[in-house]
């Protein structure tokens, strides 16, 4: 490393130490379960934009399946068309799937680039993304449990209510533990732009059921790196989707 | 005056409309318990000889015979899966199969031609 590269890095290290780093958001989008066509699909996106989600099948690292108890049940993609189709081996109680993806990097206010922190040594920001979907399928007889592989999560903290408009309250964990600061949305399709609201001390929020019909809620966590030399943050983001049903027609 | 009289007759009009998205089926058809997903029906029915499903799917009876229908019954702490035999119609049949109560048993059927799956859960009261 040359004098001047180690300036430049330093010069980084103080403007991202300056601007909040641990507070940085990298990327917007989730991974939310969703139904397309009757079917359980995997959807990524933001808002109404329901992306190319067969196209980044390739770096989804887990998908599966829970049964009542939150005894694993097998599932698989399916490509279908231009869907990801989830077929299980039986009828779940709660869906779960992890996508890493990929390190970023930016200088300043520049856009982001698909590069590491040795690749862009004066990076300002330079985070690992990885998105996290949980949807609760069925009924849940216990309370839903903190599932493998999934870093960040959200839980309901108690039953989910049958009318939009209720009262729910949902906490944040981080390696199976509440965690403060995760900042969450209650909509992520149908209001993508909403206000965070951060946890509190105890991890939770509390939010009025949004939707007689899909709820995606979305946190965002960001954590400290476990590759410093790679990347200063993991951005982890979270989506906890459950459906209302309407009223019998 | 004219005009507030067509107003009131266009009110009368909507307010008698029948509503155009009416679904038929979400009563149980034999006697058994219905769980619905979206627009899709399924009926358990306890039978001193075993369970049946009954599916009907937009309010039409599905062909049992193009379908592979499974039942999974979660009951203290353990889950057992069970293959349903297609009967006439749109019955389902496991000889045999008691559901306990307090358990959760997840219905899946699976259209054999495209692979699409359809389910639910009932919690056993």
């Amino acid at each position: 490393m040359t004098s001047t590269d180690r300036i430049a890095r330093l010069v980084a290290l103080v403007l991202a130490a300056g601007s909040g780093l641990a507070a940085v958001s990298a990327e917007a989008h989730g991974i939310w379960f969703a139904q397309r066509a009757k079917q359980l699909a995997l959807i990524y996106g933001i808002g109404a934009d329901d992306l190319e989600m067969v196209k980044r099948l390739p770096q989804v690292e887990k998908i599966e399946a829970y049964d009542a108890d939150y005894h694993p049940i097998k599932a698989t993609p399916r490509v279908a068309g231009p869907v990801v189709l989830i077929d299980s081996e039986a009828q779940p109680t709660v869906v779960a799937a992890v996508m890493p993806y990929g390190i970023w990097s930016r200088v300043g206010s520049g856009e982001f680039e698909k590069k590491t922190l040795q690749e862009m040594p004066n990076a300002t920001v330079s985070t690992h993304n990885i998105k996290y979907a949980v949807s609760v399928v069925g009924p849940l007889r216990k309370p839903l449990a903190a599932l493998p592989g999934q870093t960040v999560q959200i839980v309901p903290a108690g039953p989910i209510p049958a009318k939009l408009g209720t009262l729910l309250k949902y906490v944040v964990l981080y390696n199976g533990k509440p965690v403060a600061g995760a900042k969450v949305i209650n909509d992520m399709v149908n209001d993508p732009d909403a206000k965070e609201v951060e946890t509190g001390a105890d991890g939770s929020v509390t939010l009025p059921v949004r939707n007689q019909g899909l709820n995606v809620i979305r946190a965002v966590y960001v954590g400290p790196s476990d590759q410093p030399t790679l990347y200063r943050q993991v951005e982890h983001t979270a989506t906890l989707a459950f459906t209302l049903a309407h009223a019998p027609e | 005056m004219k005009k507030i009289a067509t107003a009131l007759c266009c009110l009368a009009v909507l307010g008698l409309a029948a509503p155009a998205l009416a679904h038929g089926f979400t009563k149980p058809q034999h006697g058994g318990i219905v769980q619905m997903n979206g627009e899709t029906l399924f009926e358990l029915v306890a039978q001193p000889t075993g369970v049946s499903l009954y599916m009907i799917d937009e309010d039409d009876p599905v062909n049992a015979a193009a379908m592979t229908a499974k039942l999974s019954v979660t009951a203290k702490g353990k889950r057992s899966d069970v293959v349903m035999a297609a009967l006439k119609g749109n019955q389902f049949f496991a000889k045999g199969l008691k559901l306990p109560k307090g358990a959760s048993v997840g219905v899946q059927v699976t259209d054999k031609a495209s692979g699409a799956r359809y389910g639910a859960t009932f919690i056993i009261k």
